[in-house]
């Protein structure tokens, strides 16, 4: 009943839309038509002159009127607008009526919905062109959005997020568990499997890295090399990442039980040892120092990470802690989710690119998430404590989706089996993977 | 015709140095962490006896003043036992009772409210 509502609100739109703009059309046609007949139609010089004054008059009011339905959206309003407007469309009915990762697929289907409506100029991709920023046009006057894309194209709000992600994790399960980070290197295969796929397709290499870092499925990630590498490709990136994050639990299952038997998926593993507050404390500083000085360009994504972390562990900044993972995350993730919508213009999405990009974003989960329990499963053929398989595929990122998923397929096989703790290990060493797998895409194509 | 024109050496030495550096780095950091970890982690001191000191224990329990303690980390599911033991103990340690239960009898009280030859003898007036 709720979805019928919604999809007659938005026929209703649509056709509002539609008449209105064939309406100015019209409009436009008459008046021009009306013009050249009363010129035509005049005998005498009187009447010529008395037809003069009366279409300057009515011409006045006509060439205002006209220009007036010419300054409206309505008539500048394309076929291909309306096709974006009605993608935006579904993608709010996906993330109100769905519940498809509202809080990031709201806002960017809203800001697609801003940028794509014609004459009100809130974002001018011009502006961005060749993936620098063209700062004489903004004293010009840019759009609102325009402003706020600025935090995407210099890479603040994907870090920004990354605080308030590291100010949300415990890397306890990790630190009991430090093997788990291996199934979040392996999971990093469908970033680089999907490389040589886009690469066959005819992406350039930085285009490809781009779509291969969707196999990372960590969005903020996903976006800073995005917005790095190919910034063009920016909008089809951040809603196929973002897609294809909520659908997880649809994706990963079938994978994991294929690859895996069912004496495999009931391993129960051991209990993971307590982990002290000293280690959490010094971990963030320590893995911030590693990384950073041997991948200088995965520091801005790993340092804001640790961070936040950092500020979690201490205990001595509460108030800070409580503030980037509420407020500052909040506040970034509606500038991020619109402003990355509003990249998603007519020109940019409408083609075969994002097509391809949508099809080759699946493959790179789907790889990623085979990589992960693979290596477990090879990992099981050399130790003596065996390791579930299917804590692996948590190595896709995606915290804590992914590890949520090994649980309940693991809960299939035997009800009495915990893996979610056991899963956040790889998750959140997945999140460190795909930014150090970043890094050195950066530091290889940049 | 595309596929034959990419230059597919590039395209798999970033892939192979790429996924080797992932790991590379992420091994480095398993040892890293593992290291610290032995160092910081948590660690119980468990008193250890002697089996000797143990026999001598049973019949002289104020000679065994020495304990001998060992180093070592206690798994969640020791602690776990250990949590539940004393709350157990804990939740079964009340005050002292005489463990006497008396049954008195109890006097019958009179009340105006129950009593029915009251009420009749004080008429409203």
């Amino acid at each position: 009943m709720r979805t019928k509502k919604y999809i007659f609100l938005l026929i209703a739109v649509l056709t509002v839309g539609i008449s209105f703009n064939t309406s100015a059309q019209k409009q436009v046609q008459l008046a021009a038509q009306a013009d050249t007949t009363v010129v035509a139609n005049a005998t005498t010089e009187i009447a010529i002159a008395k037809e003069n004054l009366k279409t300057e008059k009515d011409g006045t009011i006509s060439e205002s009127f006209i220009n007036f339905l010419r300054s409206t959206g309505f008539a500048l309003l394309s076929w291909k607008d309306l096709i974006m407007l009605f993608i935006a469309c579904i993608l709010l009915y996906l993330a109100i009526v769905k519940g498809f990762e509202p809080l990031l697929l709201l806002p960017i289907a809203f800001g697609m919905f801003l940028s794509n409506l014609p004459g009100a100029g809130l974002f001018t991709p011009e502006l961005f062109a060749g993936g620098h920023v063209d700062w004489g046009k903004f004293a010009n006057g840019a759009g609102l959005l325009d402003y706020l894309y600025l935090g995407v194209k210099l890479g603040i709000y994907p870090c920004l997020i990354f605080v308030g992600v590291g100010a949300m994790t415990d890397f306890g399960p990790m630190l009991a568990n430090p093997k788990s980070l291996l199934l979040g290197a392996a999971a990093q295969l469908g970033i680089f499997a999907t490389y040589l796929g886009a690469i066959g397709l005819g992406f350039l290499p930085n285009e490809a890295a781009s779509i291969g870092i969707i196999g990372g499925a960590d969005g903020p990630t996903a976006i800073f090399l995005t917005s790095k590498l190919a910034p063009d490709l920016l909008g089809p990136i951040a809603v196929a990442a973002y897609s294809y994050m909520a659908l997880v639990p649809v994706i990963q299952p079938p994978i994991m039980r294929l690859l895996t038997t069912k004496k495999e998926r009931g391993i129960k593993m051991k209990q993971l040892r307590m982990v002290s507050t000293k280690e959490k404390i010094i971990f963030p500083v320590l893995v911030t120092g590693f990384i950073s000085l041997l991948l200088p360009p995965a520091a801005p994504l790993i340092g804001s990470l640790m961070l936040g972390n950092l500020m979690r562990e201490c205990g001595v900044v509460e108030r800070l802690s409580k503030t980037v993972q509420n407020e500052l995350m909040n506040i970034t993730t509606i500038f991020l989710g619109i402003t990355v919508g509003a990249t998603a213009t007519a020109s940019a999405f409408l083609n075969v690119k994002t097509l391809e990009i949508l099809a080759i974003g699946i493959v790179a989960f789907s790889v990623g998430t085979a990589g992960g329990v693979l290596l477990a499963k090879f990992m099981n053929l050399f130790t003596k404590i065996k390791i579930n398989p299917l804590i692996g595929s948590a190595g896709v990122s995606a915290v804590p989706m992914a590890a949520r998923v090994s649980q309940v397929v693991g809960q299939e096989t035997d009800n009495s089996n915990f893996l979610l703790m056991h899963a956040m290990g790889p998750n959140v060493a997945g999140v460190i993977g795909s930014a150090v797998a970043a890094g050195i895409m950066l530091t290889m194509l940049s | 015709m595309y596929i034959l024109a990419t230059n597919w050496s590039s395209a798999f030495d970033v892939v192979i140095f790429g996924f080797v550096m992932v790991f590379v780095i992420l091994i480095l950091l398993v040892l890293i962490i593992s290291g610290f970890g032995k160092m910081l982690a948590p660690t119980v001191r468990v008193p250890k006896t002697p089996k000797k000191a143990n026999e001598q224990n049973n019949n002289f329990p104020e000679e065994n003043n020495e304990i001998e303690y060992i180093e070592g980390h206690l798994s969640a599911d020791y602690s776990a036992a250990i949590a539940m033991a004393l709350h157990l103990y804990y939740s079964d340690v009340h005050d002292e009772e005489s463990h006497i239960i008396t049954i008195k009898t109890v006097e019958r009280r009179y009340s105006p409210w129950s009593s029915k030859i009251y009420g009749l003898n004080n008429l409203v007036k």
